[in-house]
């Protein structure tokens, strides 16, 4: 058999297409240093002395070369607390819009496949869902079940659910009368795999888009969940709680609030230029 | 009597819809013999591609028999009817459309292999793709393109190698040549009739095409609004059309020839909504002998001459 | 003989579009004329550029990425490049007017299908709207469509009605030349019969000239009076009727005829045309044919075919029927 008629890995190949997307690689490279920052932070900067002790002499101070951010209200150097929250952050954002995602994204295609009973069953209880604030809902969940970080990151993820299933279900239903999936049906397929093989994967397009905008919003409600002493506790770092600590002396200290949101916006910026080109690298018709 | 591979008894499909019921087929019923095609011919809306999804229970029908090798598969379970697909196959009309757009032509012809799990290892089923793109004239250099990089032809050969994956006995060929230009209709007319002759198929043949049944089939039914109207053979058919829409519909097919041109019928109005259809013939607001009788009574499908059936009060007088 | 009068002439017209894959050459020099009153199929497959050639005429190749590289087409003696925009949007509709292929999408789905007609002779004649609405009823009493249904909704008119009404509306400015652009394609066969019959009905009481686009040979053999057939952005073949049908003279025209089944003789097999159409970014040397021509020589790929006139009326581009070239069909199989 001829070699070059080997199959290409799928992979292999979205990863091609993903390389030749510039903006896609920009977003990926701020994310992977980010991620190594997150993992070397104990490295560059030391918990104990940098993060969580106070230093009330040196407090509301600019930005300096020893104190590349500036520091706290507390004296505490922002970049290493920013470097340290990085791995709250980003930890709560990717687990709590995967819950979202999988929750969501399941109900929301079974409700859009089957439609019918099934379909008015989900999304009612999706409707319900909606009705009740989304940071209401997460308090709720974190007051009954604890303030473990798994537990806030499970209390955002589920307060997203009914988004997700609303944009899944309408991509579903948009694709499941295409006759390429009545065709697999008449080759045998079951329900299941014509869901999870045919039909999402031509849904991907919304699913990421909503998928890395709502990672920011993940942050700033841990942010808010922090802010009423149901998150992340002190004087632990996380962003989206320094960001609203820093809120009081925004007049006189912007650097206490502004180091911490920008760190916020470049994550962001990076997930949605990395999704953007995923979103384009996984559909081959956009191959030239 | 010879060889029956699909027996169809008074099949029927109605769908519910807002506006009330949609009789969309309307008791249908023929033997095929195997090895043979049986052409189903109508115009949109007449429920020919509904017959075709009933018969392969992708629809499931409101009530009748399919006896398929002696088997009514109405009756038994998914699971026995999963089995059973790779031996009912289907070919779609639109090669855009049927193939699912994220999927290579490799993986889209493998897809029925490895949801029956027929092969254990990898190479095996590799080959047997290329034994498939072989026989439908796909090169092998399109192992690892995508659909939407072929032109309409080639898509059908895709979705033609998909449905022999299985070696299927019964293939139902839904307007397979329609959305194709002329040139490309011929080579894949030719495929399925080589196909047939090599591997003993039997089709059934729907389209909206006189000329390609003509050339494609054994036996024809013409439907209208749910109904059978008139059942022959081919020859018998186009020698002899009996019913005023069968007449009117081979009148009405432009004939590429400058010589002998034909009488035309014309025929007044459109096709009506087969939704809660009235009593009586559903081709009597546009038929020309229609009678009072006509909007009254259902015709019933009368055999006029041996193996030529005709749904109409007045057929022994045409 | 006297001088033919002209409606539309188009001489050595090239269009181009240019895309992320490579300059498309849609259009590769086409000459055609449609005498006043007459009817010119235009057939060809997918990618021929026949509708690029009817979007030519009325000025609506788009730009970017189109471009028309050469060529004139005259109209009423002045060549439509020669027009300004405005004087364009005077002519699209009032003098030439055109028929698209699918009737479900060309029109307005909130606007009444009497508003819709109304708008167009609005656009083009100085009438008051109540005098517009009441043509516009006229128009559609002459497709066959009672006028009292005027106030209704495209959604309320099935495929075939629909395609009256545009019919209706293509003709209601009396046009002298209607470009109908695969018009029965979308409709079934009873329907379609209809439809050509009310189509070859008006344009003989309006004396309208039509260029019918198709891919239908059956077609063309009711309607047209001349035929182009086209291929790769160029005319293959033209002559009459019974140029085209009876003396078949290019090995396209040829292959286009085996492609059809043959309706009275059902045993016949079909003899169709090997291979694709070429890709319009990188058509081959010589003639675009040859690749799946099966009397294709050595010279067929190299050399480029002139356009031979056989007789007045019927003219061909291929290497056999010029002198010297030794290419011959049939006797000689390459």
């Amino acid at each position: 058999m001829n070699t070059s008629v080997k199959k290409r890995s799928m992979a292999a190949e979205v990863w091609q297409r993903l390389c030749r997307n510039k903006m896609a690689m920009l977003g990926l490279g701020i994310l992977v240093i980010m991620i190594l920052g997150a993992i070397f932070a104990d490295v560059i900067a030391d918990y104990d002395t940098m993060v969580v002790a106070q230093d009330m002499k040196n407090r509301l101070q600019g930005p300096s070369a020893e104190h590349w951010f500036g520091t706290d209200e507390f004296g505490r150097d922002i970049f290493a607390r920013i470097l340290h929250g990085s791995r709250v952050s980003l930890v709560v954002g990717l687990i709590s819009v995967s819950v979202s995602l999988i929750i969501g994204g399941s109900l929301g295609a079974f409700a859009g496949f089957y439609g019918g009973r099934v379909d008015n069953v989900i999304m009612r209880i999706m409707d319900i869902f909606l009705a009740v604030p989304s940071i209401l809902l997460a308090m709720t969940i974190v007051a009954a079940l604890g303030t473990d970080l798994i537990y806030v990151m499970l209390a955002i993820g589920v307060s997203g659910v009914p988004t997700y299933a609303r944009i899944v279900r309408a991509a579903v239903m948009s694709v499941k009368d295409q006759e390429f999936v009545e065709s697999a049906r008449a080759i045998g397929a079951s329900s299941p795999t014509i869901i999870f093989r045919e039909i999402l994967p031509n849904c991907m397009a919304p699913i990421i888009v909503q998928a890395t905008l709502s990672v920011a919003g993940a942050i700033l409600s841990t942010a808010s969940l922090s802010f009423i002493g149901l998150g992340v506790q002190p004087p632990a770092p996380e962003w989206g709680a320094m960001l609203s600590s820093g809120r009081s002396y925004l007049r006189d200290a912007m650097h206490i609030t502004l180091f911490p949101g920008l760190a916020i916006v470049i994550t962001i910026l990076a997930l949605n230029l990395l999704g953007d080109g995923l979103r384009d690298a996984l559909d081959p018709r956009l191959k030239q | 009597m010879s060889d029956i591979l699909l027996e169809v008894k008074d099949l029927k499909k109605y769908f519910e819809t807002p506006a009330g019921t949609l009789h969309a087929v309307d008791g249908l019923t023929f033997k095929l013999e195997r090895g043979k095609t049986l052409g189903v011919v109508g115009e949109s809306g007449c429920g020919k591609s509904t017959t075709g999804r009933a018969i392969l229970r992708l629809h499931e029908p409101t009530s009748g028999e399919v006896i398929f090798e002696g088997k009514d598969i109405t009756k038994i379970s998914q699971k026995e009817m999963t089995k059973l697909r790779s031996e009912m196959q289907m070919i779609f009309q639109d090669p855009f459309a049927s193939l699912n757009p994220r999927k290579t032509v490799s993986e889209i012809i493998a897809e029925p292999l490895r949801l029956h799990k027929i092969y254990k290892n990898k190479e095996e089923q590799a080959k047997r793709v290329l034994e498939l793109m072989e026989l439908v004239g796909l090169s092998e250099r399109l192992v690892n393109t995508y659909p939407h990089e072929l032109d309409g032809g080639r898509r059908q050969r895709i979705g033609i190698a998909r449905a022999l994956a299985m070696n299927p006995k019964f293939i139902v060929c839904d307007e397979p040549v329609s959305a194709l230009d002329v040139s490309i209709q011929a080579q894949i007319l030719n495929l399925l009739k080589e196909l047939q002759r090599d591997l003993g198929l039997t089709y059934m043949f729907i389209t909206h095409d006189l000329s390609v049944v003509n050339y494609f089939s054994d036996e024809i039914v013409v439907m209208y609004l749910g109904k059978v109207v008139e059942h022959a053979s081919s020859v018998d058919l186009f020698a002899h059309p009996t019913h005023p829409y069968t007449k009117a519909l081979l009148s009405a097919i432009p004939v590429p020839s400058i010589h002998g041109k034909k009488e035309r019928i014309l025929l007044k109005g459109e096709i009506t909504s087969p939704i809660n259809p009235k009593p009586g013939c559903r081709f009597a607001p546009r038929c020309e002998y229609a009678k009072e009788c006509c909007f009254k009574d259902s015709p019933e499908l009368r055999e006029m001459e041996p193996g030529h059936f005709v749904a109409c009060h007045f057929a022994d007088q045409f | 003989m006297a001088d033919k009068q002209y409606s539309v002439e188009i001489n050595d017209l090239a269009v181009r579009f240019s895309t992320v894959d490579g300059v498309v050459h849609a259009i590769n020099g086409v000459d055609l004329k449609i005498e006043k009153g007459k009817t010119l199929g235009l057939v060809g497959e997918t990618g021929a550029g026949k509708t690029t050639t009817a979007l030519s005429i009325l000025r609506l190749i788009p730009n970017p990425p189109g471009e028309i590289t050469s060529g004139s087409i005259v109209l009423e003696g002045k060549n439509v490049f020669e027009y300004s925009e405005k004087e364009m949007e005077n002519i699209r509709g009032k003098q030439v007017s055109m028929i698209f292929q699918d009737p479900m999408t060309s029109l307005n789905p909130v606007i009444t299908i009497g508003d819709q007609i109304a708008e167009v002779i609005q656009l083009h004649e100085k009438i008051d709207a109540k005098g517009a609405l009441e043509k516009a009823k006229e128009m559609l009493e002459l497709v066959g469509i009672p006028g009292t249904r005027a106030g209704e909704y495209p959604h309320q008119f099935s495929g075939g009605m629909k395609q009256r009404v545009i019919i209706a509306m293509a003709l209601v400015c009396n046009p002298q030349l209607l470009i109908a652009d695969e018009p029965t394609t979308a409709l079934d066969v009873t329907i379609q019969a209809q439809v050509l019959d009310l189509m070859q009905k008006l344009r003989e009481k309006y004396g309208t000239s039509m260029l019918m686009i198709t891919h239908d040979l059956g077609i063309v053999a009711e309607v047209c009076d001349e035929v182009s057939i086209m291929y790769a952005g160029r005319i293959v073949e033209h002559g009459t009727l019974e140029d085209i049908f009876d003396h078949t003279s290019h090995p396209y025209t040829e292959g286009l005829f085996g492609s059809l089944p043959n309706i009275e003789k059902r045993t016949e097999a079909l003899k169709p045309i090997p291979g694709l159409m070429p890709d319009p970014t990188n058509l081959p040397e010589g003639c675009p044919f040859h690749p799946r021509c099966k009397y294709a020589t050595e010279l067929c790929k190299t050399r480029m075919p002139v356009k031979t006139d056989l007789s007045d009326t019927h003219s061909v581009r291929c290497l056999a029927y010029e002198e010297g070239t030794g290419v011959t069909l049939g006797g000689e199989k390459a």
